[in-house]
């Protein structure tokens, strides 16, 4: 962007969000001179997409969140939470929410697949918003600046599993375990519920991805019904959950990564941690889209309905077995 | 847009300007030897030096820096054609000029054996030589590979024959690195360089005689540095961002807008100043001050720039060249339209003391 556009940029955002202008203002960027950082965030940008996820976060999902507290003011963080729903509305309704309630702003850089650096306009929309393509060093030179990195453990596999596995955590990649001790930074474990019901997809068009060189090519009953209109997200409710910070590596020196069981059992520490919230999560909710559906809907939604408060569970269940 | 920052300079295109801070941080760093610095060879000896391509603007701003050098004994200039008139101003004891093509075999055999070598007692060689004229037809194309590759390393293997020559400096560029869009957002001097089989001849040239370079590293006698410049921008410098700038109409690959790094001249001149001072060896990146989406140094130096998909840049270009309306290649920037490439200099800073002191300024620019 000119300085113009930047101008007004700025003035769009204060028009749109004048409760949230000031609190945007005080975000400082690692500048090299022109409006950028080395990654290529350009603030006025990130205020721009924060507007637009804002008003998704407010009145299409209603995000509400429990212990945004946990996670640090400032140095170096990583929040790992559950990954899922086709399209990483997760990730920006976790970005705008810590931008929202944390007492000082800061931006939280996302780590996305490299798949996404392919892609024209996508790539530099990403990069202009602060994301960044997932290659290692990359990950190390955000933590060396004190940066708040978002981090999915589950990668593509979480955002491309079918509805009949929503909640069900699939396998933690390690590298982030191995970040954090070798860069002593705290991982704020979180959980996202309303996620994985906002696409319920049923069939993965493989070769079409291959293609297209995306990692899956999901198609959802809303695609079949509505066409294009269906690659809208259902309106479900977020939750978003954020764990105790653990600190690791107070307890595991750097060398530790060199031991790839204890790696290995510290991730599942992670991950057994992310599981809880979203049992907290599950047990906490009024149903999928806020209130509780009737006991015949949600056995449509696929028999036995988790998601439901656990009376209406224990309903569904005891229904099921007379 | 453009800040002006304190302590730097800024100027046109091409200027030289001596600047006293500089001391001050050269010898603040002498304090602290790095452990790449070797024993051999020293410091304290004058350095006798030896440059290729000495009429290029790069060599020629070289020479003038060294000149200048009081820590510099004897300069030897050799290029193609007659001495050019600048060089005229030079005492002809200390700069000498040799009209003979380095990267020929036989004119490379009589420098080597000829009275004048021997005496000026050369210890430094610095290999700027490189032809840069990307040609299409096969035939030519191979003569160009044939000088700029076996060239180099007829003139590296000259220089270790000899046993004189304790320092090999050999200037390189980014391009030799491989440009993806998976990255990382520094690239450090390990980063897997470009061995494509499609890749544009030019920077399979620049590959083929940085690995020769590598490949002789480990020698004993003679230290080896080489310099990976990012985008070198001056006037009449012969660099493909530097091109790019010049022309009146620029297209870059629609949907992608990648941060580019842009070195001025003469942080160029000092970082291969410092390379003859100092004690090192090893490859080292050199990036400039300034970095920022390709369109944002567009728009600072007011060129028209058109995106378009990128099938369509290739003959798009071709098009502009036919026309003569620029002297750029698109296709041995064909990644870097679309994937950002900078460069990490953190060796380059710890072991040569490199700190980029100058911001480059676009003569249509609004700065």
């Amino acid at each position: 962007m000119n300085q113009r556009a930047r101008q007004r940029a700025r003035a769009v955002v204060k028009a749109l969000i004048p409760e949230d202008y000031e609190r945007l203002q005080s975000i400082k960027i690692n500048d090299l001179g022109f409006g950028y950082d080395p990654f290529g965030l350009e603030i006025e940008s990130a205020m721009m997409a924060y507007a637009v996820a804002k008003f998704i976060y407010t009145h299409w999902f209603r995000v509400e969140s429990h212990g945004v507290e946990n996670v640090p003011l400032k140095g170096p963080v990583l929040v790992t939470p559950n990954h899922s729903g086709v399209l990483p509305f997760d990730g920006a309704m976790i970005m705008v929410d810590v931008t929202k309630k944390m007492e000082t702003p800061r931006i939280m850089r996302a780590v996305v697949d490299n798949f996404a650096g392919f892609l024209p306009f996508l790539n530099t929309l990403f990069y202009r918003w602060g994301q960044i393509i997932g290659a290692r060093r990359n990950f190390e030179e955000l933590l060396r600046q004190g940066e708040m990195v978002l981090v999915f453990p589950e990668g593509h596999k979480g955002t491309g599993k079918p509805y009949r596995e929503r909640y069900k955590l699939t396998r933690f990649n390690v590298g982030f375990m191995e970040l954090s001790l070798l860069n002593k930074t705290p991982i704020v474990p979180a959980a996202v519920i309303g996620a994985e019901e906002q696409y319920p997809y049923m069939l993965d068009l493989k070769p079409l991805a291959r293609v297209l060189n995306f990692p899956y090519m999901p198609v959802t009953p809303m695609m079949l019904l509505l066409g294009p209109l269906g690659m809208v997200p259902l309106p479900t409710k977020y939750a978003i959950y954020y764990g105790e910070p653990l600190h690791f590596y107070r307890d595991y020196p750097p060398e530790t990564v060199k031991d790839p069981e204890t790696i290995y059992g510290l991730v599942d520490t992670v991950k057994t941690r992310v599981q809880e919230l979203i049992d907290q999560g599950l047990r906490e909710r009024k149903g999928v889209f806020g209130f509780s559906l009737p006991s015949s809907f949600s056995g449509l939604l696929g028999g036995e309905d988790e998601t439901a408060p656990p009376e209406e569970r224990k309903r569904i269940q005891e229904k099921a077995g007379s | 847009m453009v800040k002006k920052k304190k302590g730097t300079v800024k100027e046109k295109k091409g200027t030289v300007k001596k600047k006293s801070p500089a001391k001050k941080k050269e010898v603040a760093v002498k304090r602290k030897p790095s452990p790449v610095v070797k024993k051999a060879g020293s410091t304290s000896r004058k350095k006798n030096v030896l440059i290729t391509g000495v009429t290029g603007t790069v060599g020629s701003r070289l020479a003038e820096a060294l000149y200048y050098d009081k820590n510099v004994g004897v300069i030897m200039g050799v290029a193609l054609g007659a001495k050019p008139y600048y060089f005229n101003q030079f005492d002809t004891k200390r700069f000498r000029y040799k009209n003979l093509n380095i990267l020929k075999q036989r004119d490379l055999t009589n420098l080597f054996l000829a009275g004048d070598f021997k005496e000026a007692k050369i210890n430094t060689v610095v290999h700027l030589a490189f032809l840069n004229r990307v040609v299409s037809a096969s035939k030519e194309k191979k003569t160009f590979n044939t000088l700029n590759v076996e060239g180099t390393r007829d003139l590296l293997d000259k220089c270790m024959e000899t046993g004189s020559v304790t320092k090999f400096i050999f200037k390189s560029s980014d391009v030799v690195y491989k440009i993806r869009p998976h990255n990382p957002i520094y690239l450090d001097e390990n980063a897997d360089l470009n061995f494509d089989m499609d890749v544009d001849p030019w920077i399979k040239d620049r590959v083929d005689a940085d690995m020769i370079c590598q490949s002789k590293l480990d020698n004993r006698n003679t230290n080896i540095v080489i310099l990976r410049f990012s985008n070198i921008i001056g006037r009449m410098v012969s660099s493909q961002m530097n091109a790019f700038f010049d022309s009146p109409l620029n297209f870059r690959a629609l949907g992608f807008n990648p941060l580019i790094n842009l070195i001025h001249m003469e942080d160029v001149i000092q970082a291969i100043h410092l390379a003859i001072r100092k004690n090192v060896k090893g490859i080292f990146n050199i990036a400039g001050a300034d970095t920022a989406p390709i369109s944002t140094f567009a728009e600072i130096n007011r060129s028209r720039m058109v995106s378009l998909p990128e099938p369509l840049l290739r003959p798009s270009n071709a098009l502009l060249r036919m026309m003569g309306l620029t002297r750029y290649y698109y296709s041995v920037d064909r990644d870097r339209l679309k994937y950002s490439l900078l460069l990490d200099t953190g060796r380059a800073q710890k072991t040569l003391g490199f700190r980029p002191r100058s911001h480059v300024y676009f003569e249509r620019g609004v700065a």
